[in-house]
């Protein structure tokens, strides 16, 4: 199986994507480019994520980088998410070269959730300074 | 014959097929020092043994196709016959005029020629078939010209199984004094073929693909005073210098008998075939959003191309383990690309991604089809449901 273009850990973690599906959260944030889809949201208990759950459409890489994600962040700070990169991930995952632009499009949608995250937590923030 | 491969079930009988244990036989027969190993060119008794087996393997052919023999060129297979064929006829032709038709929907090994032939300053006429991926004929006519010299239109489509009426084709070309090829990779020894009274001049196939070896195929060139094919290899005097090079005795024989074979089995292979995917069509064809490519009513039967919305083909391929199925996007690291035929047929890029072709073989049991429909509506289901599309 000299030419299989997957790991074992990737062939596992597509096989059971225990932390695929959705929930209704406003820490729910969706990306779309290159032909990738990916939908991250999570729960949070304070600075803390508690539950993160994903939706994709895209190749098995991108799904098993989706689930290894969520394996990884869940019950890490929040504050984690704005400035996550791939590194790890693809060294974790061995994903081909040829596949990190789709990769990246996965990092980008665990920045934007930071992001929409601050966002939140700064309005409720000046909500109750008001 | 079974698949020895008890761990996978195999349904990509359109890209290749598994050697018949009698053709392995006959193969093995050859090599070797007790075998008939001669050089078939060679003025002796080792090689007009060998020379014999040549004959053999030319003359069942020929009966398969409806030919005679010595209207056959062996070559290393369809893309080198492709390759011969239009490039040897249109450079023969050149001074009669440039203009040359092919389809949108062939084989690579066709496209790919017809674009070499465009840098070498031919003009390429590339037609568009129905959604169906059928050509309608009024399309080919409409795109003949005076100084259109070579046609090439493929038999049975690889990817949805679609067959074109080549009889017709071929009276069209012919009465506008253009030749035709027809690339029958897909269908030489699966569908009745009777090149005599077929209005064909070129014919491409290759033995891997009806239970015969990879490596050897052969190109049907027509008696006609006006057909002639520049070479593309030179080096020696063998098949009349018009694909020179030591003839793979061991190779011709054996897609000499499974040509036999084929003739044989061909009608009792239809039924069955034709059981199967009809039967793997009635298990998938209530899924939400499935749609057929191609066309059951002019396609071979031991074809089925489908594709459903919200699913992704690389992911569906993995999915569907341990069938082996293909996929409607060309689908490596580097590529991600939708197939060039489904989008000819009108197919979005996510619904040519989500398709699957399903090709079935004469070792399909029902059981592996049975088995096929469950994996199917398995994976699709579970793709779904991790699809943004489906449950946002």
């Amino acid at each position: 199986m000299s030419r299989d273009p997957y790991s074992e850990r990737v062939r596992a973690l597509f096989a059971s994507p225990l932390h695929a599906g959705s929930m209704s959260t406003p820490y729910r944030v969706l990306v779309d480019d290159q032909g990738i889809r990916i939908e991250l949201s999570a729960t949070l208990d304070g600075d803390v994520i508690q539950r993160l759950r994903f939706r994709a459409w895209g190749c098995p890489h991108v799904v098993a980088a989706a689930e290894w994600i969520c394996t990884q962040l869940e019950g890490e700070s929040a504050a984690r998410l704005q400035d996550f990169a791939i590194t790890e991930l693809m060294q974790s995952l061995a994903v081909p070269v040829e596949k990190s632009g789709r990769i990246l499009v996965v990092e980008d949608a665990v920045r934007a959730l930071g992001a929409a995250i601050k966002v939140s937590s700064t309005i409720a923030g000046q909500a109750e300074q008001d | 014959m079974t698949n020895a491969a008890a761990d996978l079930v195999y349904l990509d009988y359109a890209a290749t097929t598994p050697v018949d244990p009698r053709v392995l036989e006959t193969m093995l027969r050859l090599q070797g020092v007790q075998g008939d190993f001669g050089n078939p060119s060679a003025m002796h008794r080792a090689g007009w043994r060998s020379h014999a087996h040549v004959e053999l393997a030319a003359e069942r052919l020929g009966a398969l196709l409806g030919t005679s023999a010595d209207r056959l060129v062996w070559t290393s297979g369809a893309t080198e016959s492709n390759n011969l064929a239009i490039i040897g006829a249109a450079r023969h032709r050149r001074h009669r005029g440039r203009h040359l038709v092919t389809m949108l929907t062939e084989h690579k090994a066709v496209t790919d020629v017809f674009r070499a032939l465009q840098r070498e300053g031919f003009e390429v006429s590339w037609l568009r078939p129905g959604p169906n991926g059928v050509l309608d004929l009024g399309t080919l006519q409409a795109a003949m010209r005076a100084d259109t010299q070579l046609v090439s239109i493929m038999h049975v489509n690889n990817e949805t199984g679609v067959w074109q009426d080549i009889a017709k084709i071929g009276e069209c070309c012919h009465a506008r004094g253009a030749l035709l090829h027809v690339d029958a990779a897909q269908s030489v020894g699966k569908l009745p073929l009777a090149l005599a009274e077929l209005s064909v001049d070129l014919m491409s196939m290759t033995a891997h693909k009806l239970y015969g070896p990879k490596g050897i195929g052969a190109l049907y060139v027509a008696k006609r005073p006006d057909l002639h094919l520049e070479p593309l290899l030179f080096g020696g005097g063998q098949q009349q210098r018009l694909r020179p090079g030591t003839l793979p005795v061991p190779l011709i024989a054996g897609f000499g008998h499974a040509a036999a074979i084929a003739a044989d089995c061909m009608l009792s292979d239809l039924a069955q075939l034709r059981t199967l995917r009809d039967r793997l069509w009635a298990g998938i064809s209530d899924l939400p959003g499935i749609r057929l490519n191609g066309d059951l009513a002019m396609s071979y039967p031991g074809l089925l191309n489908v594709s459903v919305a919200d699913v992704e083909g690389e992911s569906l391929l993995l999915a569907l383990e341990p069938l082996c199925v293909a996929t409607g996007s060309a689908c490596n690291a580097q590529n991600q690309e939708p197939s060039y035929v489904l989008r000819a047929l009108g197919l979005s890029d996510a619904a040519a991604q989500g398709a699957i072709r399903f090709s079935i073989g004469r070792p399909t049991t029902r059981d592996e089809i049975d088995f096929a429909i469950r994996q199917y509506r398995h994976a699709v289901q579970v793709l779904r449901t991790m699809s943004p599309d489906v449950a946002a």
